[in-house]
């Protein structure tokens, strides 16, 4: 009998950019349901391995598998077809679209119907439903017909998680979603993350090592494109190399 | 108030548009048919500029191959009109299936790789004379005749070019609002985005390509019926620039916006070059002045002009 396989399996994945070793041969191994969070100073390569997980970046070496399918020549559209779903660090929306055709796009993006040339978006019941769902997910059902550019940045930080999450993702791939939140805002993001059903994978990059240890099943830390090490929260908060990495100088 | 005009200006608009040739005259019915065709050429290139971002100078070449394609077949061949016309439209969007991988590039690579397919037509049409008559072109094009469906005078063509405009126009209205016409913006408002969805963003933009070139392609068989002959012009690069030009100045992102440059810059073409020679110049401080001070077309123009009478109005 075998293991069920792993949600995501990462063997020595290197990125390098030029000269530089973004990422470097770091492999990692999260299973279905988990909630593992990175956690690494500024610059240690945590975006690029998740660029290259999920096919925004081509890596230089290594492997990346889904559920025991390897992926790593998968473009990304593939990748997200078969149940990736991801996040930006720098909030990545459709600026001069509404939110509703936001959404719009994001649940019809691993659908077929997003080749219709014939029927106007607003015709699809189940569009517009899950459209609305989704934006009330995040709070901002009442602004379904605004332009996306006159929302606020904390705004936007949720329509980001909206997008994400309606394209149906089996594992969700989150780059720093609190990050120039308001504590309040913060704490309704992390609250809905906590939330989110065992059935979907989320690996979360994050800094505010109170959401990121209250979240994580485990942790995994990188320093200059390395793990360095893997654990329990417990276990990552009491390592003294982390802590010097991590917070500097303690 | 803006949806309650809505109705009852188009039935205006259309009541005006079928009226005029009985109250205009002759010249007046030709200028307006060549208005149409090129505002249908203008909303062709507009579903790549005003949707999908991507700025094409090669749509002469669908006009004017599908326009060559119908003249040759009809005058040289004397195949009739109900095949001519589809193996134009045909021609013309299998030209586009070519053209279209320049949507590999994207920005400044993708004009300059349009505007470089663009000139190899227009040096086909210009230099293989045996073929396509060199600057000759191609004349004597009859009106077209499909049984049911028989031409005879320049106002009965008017009719037939405002009822296959009209029925376009339906289309893409339809086209821009369904799932795929979402996309097109999508991709030009974050194509990183858009991967990341789930979307092959370099297939949707092919696709839209292919329609659109398909779309100028049949602005080219109408363009061919009124013109009543074909030469390198209407492959050259003035052609597609001036198509751009149209739906800028228009208002891009719209439908009546390209059929407003249309009738704007083929009116000023008209009324200039009867007393000025320079008038490609004129054209040229009229886009610029367009871009100064009109950047979203005479769409955005009323629209902001409204803005302010209704803040006018309420304050
Ligand atoms: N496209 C690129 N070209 C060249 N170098 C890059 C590129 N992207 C990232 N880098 C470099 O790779 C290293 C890792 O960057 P990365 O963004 O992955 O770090 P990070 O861990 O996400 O940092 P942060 O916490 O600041 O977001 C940095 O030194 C960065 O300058
Ligand atoms: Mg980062």
């Amino acid at each position: 009998m075998t293991t069920p396989a792993a949600a995501i399996e990462v063997s020595g994945l290197t990125k390098e950019f030029g000269g530089l070793r973004a990422v470097d041969r770091v492999s990692l191994s999260v299973a279905p349901g988990e909630r593992r969070v990175l956690i690494g100073p500024n610059g240690a390569g945590k975006t690029t391995l998740f660029h290259c997980i999920t096919g925004t970046l081509r890596p230089s070496a290594g492997r990346v598998s889904l559920f025991g399918r390897e992926v790593t020549r998968l473009p990304e559209h593939r990748r997200t077809a078969l149940g990736m779903g991801r996040t930006f660090q720098i909030s990545n929306v459709f600026a001069d679209l509404s939110l509703f055709e936001n959404l719009a796009l994001a649940i019809l993006g691993t659908d077929r119907r997003k080749w219709m040339m014939h029927r106007p978006v607003a015709a699809f019941d189940d569009v517009c439903r899950r459209a609305r769902e989704g934006l009330e997910l995040v709070g901002l059902a009442h602004r379904e017909r605004t332009v996306v550019r006159l929302l606020s940045y904390g705004e936007r930080r949720q329509l980001e998680l909206a997008l994400a999450l309606s394209s149906g993702p089996r594992v969700l791939f989150l780059d720093e979603p609190c990050a120039g939140l308001s504590p309040s805002e913060r704490q309704r993001i992390s609250r809905m993350i906590g939330a989110l059903p065992r059935a979907i994978t989320v690996l979360m990059i994050e800094h505010d090592m109170d959401v990121a240890l209250g979240l994580a099943d485990r942790v995994t830390v990188l320093h200059r494109g390395r793990v360095i090490l893997e654990g329990t929260p417990g276990e990552v908060q009491a390592n003294p190399e982390v802590r010097e990495v991590y917070f500097g100088h303690v | 108030m803006r949806n309650a005009l809505r109705v009852p200006l188009a039935l205006a608009a259309l009541a005006v548009a079928v009226l005029l040739p009985v109250a205009a005259g002759p010249f007046w019915t030709g200028l307006l048919t060549q208005m149409y065709v090129f505002g249908l050429l203008a909303l062709s290139v507009d579903l790549l500029l005003g949707h999908a971002g991507l700025f094409s100078l090669c749509h002469a070449s669908f006009f004017a191959v599908s326009a060559y394609t119908t003249a040759i077949l009809q005058v040289r061949h004397a195949v009739p009109t109900a095949l001519a016309a589809p193996a134009g439209l045909l021609a013309g969007t299998l030209l586009g299936l070519v053209f279209g991988f320049a949507v590999r590039t994207r920005g400044v690579y993708f004009i300059l790789i349009t505007i470089a397919f663009g000139y190899v037509v227009w040096g086909v049409a210009h230099r293989w004379s045996s073929f396509t008559g060199g600057d000759n072109g191609v004349t004597n094009v009859p009106f077209p005749d499909v049984g049911a469906v028989r031409v005879e005078s320049h106002t009965e063509y008017y009719y037939l070019v405002l009822a296959v405009v009209l029925l376009c126009a339906l289309g893409y209205r339809l086209l821009v609002a369904s799932p795929f016409g979402l996309t097109l913006r999508g991709i030009r408002a974050s194509e990183t985005r858009m991967r990341s969805l789930g979307y092959h963003s370099g297939l949707h933009l092919y696709a839209a390509f292919v329609v659109s070139a398909a779309l100028a392609s049949l602005a080219g068989v109408l363009y061919v019926y009124y013109n009543r002959f074909v030469n390198p012009v209407a492959a050259s690069f003035p052609i597609s620039v001036e198509a751009a030009l149209m739906a800028i100045i228009g208002g891009t992102g719209t439908i009546v916006g390209p059929f407003i440059g249309s009738m704007i810059i083929l009116w000023l073409r008209n009324w200039v070059s009867s007393f000025f020679e320079l008038y490609a110049s004129v054209m040229g401080l009229v886009f610029i002045a367009a871009v100064l001070w009109a950047p979203q077309g005479v769409v955005g123009l009323v629209g902001r002009l409204r803005a302010r009478l209704a803040g006018a109005g309420s304050g």
